[in-house]
């Protein structure tokens, strides 16, 4: 039994971890862990509702 | 991409064998010239050191970022070189673009810091966040501001693409949940260029490289670390729209006429008289547009805090400088507008009295 893990993912956009458990050549189990966050959501509180699609567009 | 190779060939010599012709190089280095707000004159000495130098080693490090700016890399289609970038520059690690991953890419990343150490340059998109440890933003389980003081702190220079890597930009927006910031702050003492715009303009960032080949220096820099040759000018005063803006003829609803004739689109929130760009000159996708010109305010993205010192993209701007003095746009609109009414006015004067004495002449 050994545990993998591939960090970082590349060519997808954002930043992410794999982590996988192998058994005899077998995936048994695996995490996904997506490594960078802005807080988005906390930032658009309160906001012009018309501003919104500008800040969510660059996610 | 993952191991370094010398490569002897100069940057002409590689674009060449590339079936880059003669021509449309020089047409490259005199856009760059033209981009640099460098007179004709100075294209031979960017063809000669085009020619003469390597192309240099290249990172780019993804933090908290949308890979907008690297969407706006892969998508630059002038100044004639599809590739632009990537022809100019040896780009040895890129994590959205590049092949290996996990460890394979941390070792080119690795390879490029050891072995081209002072030489390199780094690009960085995306902001650094140092809350609670810099836990916001990991890569191969380092935070974000560990790999930045490694490989800027030892590269040749470091350009902080879009306004994220410059002063923070939309992560760093209230109320900054995981204390983001540029790229300049988070590394004190790096030799860096802030190259903000949500997205950077790839005309720029290629011209800061080029002109950083050709000289072996950073352009003139303002205040925010910027170049001045691509926010050194206001875009109010080199807007197409702004003859509009003099006339006092505003856009004052979506659809409405003024929005079908190209008006001003001051009064519907744009922030071009305190926005230092150039995009009414450089434009975007190869020069085929940019905000304005498409019918939208311009939201001011490469200014620092745009998000939240101007209010809404929508909230007109209330004071704008004028000539030495400060006035409203709406008053130097309006007063422009009279100006030239008065013009119009004492001309029909001149006309009619000049008729009436040509009359009486006649009489």
């Amino acid at each position: 039994m050994a545990k993998i893990a591939i960090d970082p993912i590349t060519r997808i956009e954002g930043h992410l971890r794999i982590e996988a458990q192998v058994d005899g050549g077998k995936v048994t189990d695996a995490w996904s862990s997506g490594t960078m966050w802005r807080g988005i959501e906390l930032i658009l509180k309160g906001r012009d509702p018309r501003d919104c699609w500008a800040l969510t567009s660059r996610i | 991409m993952s191991e370094i190779k010398d490569d002897a060939d100069s940057i002409w010599t590689d674009l060449a064998k590339k079936g880059v012709s003669r021509r449309d190089f020089i047409k490259f280095c005199s856009t760059m010239a033209a981009t640099l707000a460098l007179p004709s004159s100075f294209v031979p000495r960017i063809v000669e050191a085009l020619e003469k130098k390597q192309k240099p080693y290249a990172v780019w490090l993804e933090f908290q970022d949308c890979a907008g700016d690297s969407e706006s890399m892969l998508r630059a289609t002038a100044p004639t070189i599809a590739e632009v970038v990537l022809d100019v520059i040896s780009l040895e690690y890129h994590e959205t673009i590049m092949a290996g991953s996990g460890r394979q890419a941390e070792k080119a990343l690795h390879d490029v810091v050891k072995n081209q150490k002072g030489k390199y340059i780094a690009i960085v998109e995306g902001s650094i966040p140092l809350k609670d440890g810099g836990i916001y933003c990991t890569i191969g389980g380092r935070t974000a501001l560990d790999m930045a003081k490694e490989v800027c702190g030892n590269a040749a220079m470091t350009l902080a693409v879009g306004s994220c890597a410059s002063w923070g930009g939309i992560s760093s927006a209230k109320p900054n949940p995981t204390g983001a910031v540029g790229v300049g702050k988070a590394v004190p003492g790096i030799t860096y260029v802030n190259l903000p715009g949500c997205p950077m303009n790839v005309e720029n960032v290629t011209a800061t490289i080029v002109h950083y080949l050709t000289f072996g220096s950073l352009p003139a820099l303002d205040s925010e670390q910027r170049p001045l040759f691509a926010h050194g000018k206001i875009i109010h005063n080199n807007c197409e729209r702004r003859p509009h803006f003099d006339a006092g003829q505003f856009v004052r609803k979506w659809g409405d006429e003024g929005h079908r004739k190209g008006w001003c689109l001051y009064e519907m929130g744009c922030k071009g008289p305190e926005a230092h760009f150039n995009c009414p000159t450089i434009r975007w996708n190869g020069g085929t547009s940019w905000p304005v010109q498409a019918g939208h305010p311009c939201f001011a993205c490469a200014s620092t805090d745009n998000w939240d010192q101007f209010g809404s993209i929508y909230s007109r701007l209330q004071n704008v400088p004028g000539a030495g003095y400060q006035t409203t746009a709406d008053k130097i609109g309006v007063t422009v507008a009279a100006v030239a009414a008065a013009g119009v006015a004492a001309h029909a004067v001149i006309r009619a009295t000049k008729g009436k004495s040509e009359k009486e002449e006649k009489e």
